[in-house]
């Protein structure tokens, strides 16, 4: 067991992403992404609970994207708030939450997460 | 002997603060740490978060009693039922002094409460808010006004305010036990009440109560808004506020179709702090 798994992993340089990314194509595994801020107050609120969201699927990859220190990333993927949750799947994004919105990312995880083991 | 329903007239407290080092405020009030926000100042006003969203300007709260929003320099809390909203100031200023923020205005504002009664201290009676907000507040702030505008609405508010009432939000409602998260419901109520299209360029975060009640909030830059509805029978309370007078006329120009009539318009100038206008829309009468 990797020790990243059950962790949402934060991501600092281009190159870590893009390594990411292809991880996340090779294995097919659902790719949870939040998009976040040093200074966004909703992303400090919800913090916690994907970290437990992440404890309990070891099986999703939760990935942490600051949008300042990864701005090309942000600008590509179009995120305008914080936070954003970006559902990717092999290299696909399949659904988007805007928003610290707990029962929202919960079930969209869930919808996906049942999708991936059907 | 009156008997006692949700209030759903809301208190609002603005607050504005200056830096220490104007030119460096950078993100001010936003460096609050959320245990701080949550545990002193939401828990002294007897609320919680229930979902948020930020931008580049400012983030955006919605409460189990209304709304919040942090900008650097401004903070904005508006909390109905029986909250104790004022308990709020002491925390906000310690927390901004720590911040290197001093306050420079405060403004607090409410409507005539539906059951007065039941609103404990200080918001038992008007005078009681007006001494305790005085006695958090700094010496320092020097043009002080409380006033009680015509047409029953008490106060004033920098914002305009539009305030309607209806008996029949019926696509506000929430089906008994229809299973659905708040976020889903309130997704929806924003899609089927029009809402949403109000400003179109703002991003909406919205969530509605189990087992009614709906509140939303917009950021669209640096502008907010945000729109609160308790439809509860006999006692149904909305309101809407906004920056910036384009979107507020397009409001008003939904409701009268609705059936809803302006009622009555109030105007007063608070020195230092700019103008107020409250609007109150009634159902017309059949």
């Amino acid at each position: 067991m990797a020790a990243e798994e059950g962790q949402v992993v934060s991501v600092h340089t281009v190159d870590a992403w893009n390594e990411q990314l292809q991880k996340g194509n090779d294995t097919k595994k659902l790719m949870v992404v939040d998009f976040t801020a040093s200074w966004c107050g909703p992303c400090r609120f919800i913090a916690p609970f994907l970290s437990e969201l992440a404890k309990k699927l070891p099986n999703v990859i939760f990935l942490k994207v600051d949008v300042d220190e990864l701005k090309s990333v942000a600008q590509d993927w179009a995120v305008e708030a914080m936070p954003t949750f970006m559902f990717v799947k092999e290299g696909k994004i399949v659904d988007k939450v805007v928003g610290a919105k707990k029962d929202e990312l919960q079930q969209t995880v869930a919808k996906h997460v049942a999708t991936a083991s059907a | 002997m009156a008997v006692s329903g949700f209030e759903g007239f809301e208190k609002r407290l603005e607050l504005h603060f200056f830096g220490d080092d104007p030119k460096n405020v950078g993100l001010g009030l936003r460096l609050l740490d959320f245990e701080s926000l949550d545990e002193d100042v939401l828990q002294a006003v007897q609320c919680t978060v229930v979902s948020a969203v930020a931008n580049h300007y400012f983030d955006a709260y919605v409460l189990s009693e209304s709304s919040l929003f942090v900008y650097p320099t401004k903070i904005i809390i508006k909390t109905c039922g029986t909250t104790q909203l004022l308990k709020s100031v002491a925390p906000l200023l310690r927390h901004a002094s720590s911040l290197g923020l001093t306050l420079t205005s405060c403004r607090y504002t409410r409507g005539n409460f539906i059951f007065p009664g039941a609103q404990p201290f200080p918001h038992d009676t008007f005078q009681n808010e007006v001494v305790y907000l005085e006695d958090s507040l700094p010496h320092s702030l020097c043009y002080r006004k409380a006033s009680v505008m015509p047409s029953k609405i008490p106060l004033a508010l920098v914002a305009r305010v539009l305030r309607f009432h209806r008996s029949d939000v019926v696509s506000l409602q929430r089906g008994p036990g229809d299973g659905k998260s708040g976020d889903t419901a309130g997704k929806e109520m924003t899609e089927i009440t029009g809402i949403g299209e109000i400003n179109p360029g703002a991003l909406i975060c919205d969530f509605a109560f189990d087992p009614c009640g709906y509140s939303m909030n917009g950021i669209d830059g640096d502008r907010h808004s945000t729109i609160h509805v308790t439809p509860e029978d006999g006692f149904s309370y909305a309101s809407f506020e906004c920056v910036g007078h384009e979107v507020w006329t397009r409001v008003a120009g939904a409701l009268e179709p609705l059936g809803m009539k302006c009622r009555s318009c109030a105007l007063d100038e608070f020195p230092a702090a700019g103008n107020v206008a409250y609007q109150t829309f009634t159902a017309r009468r059949k």
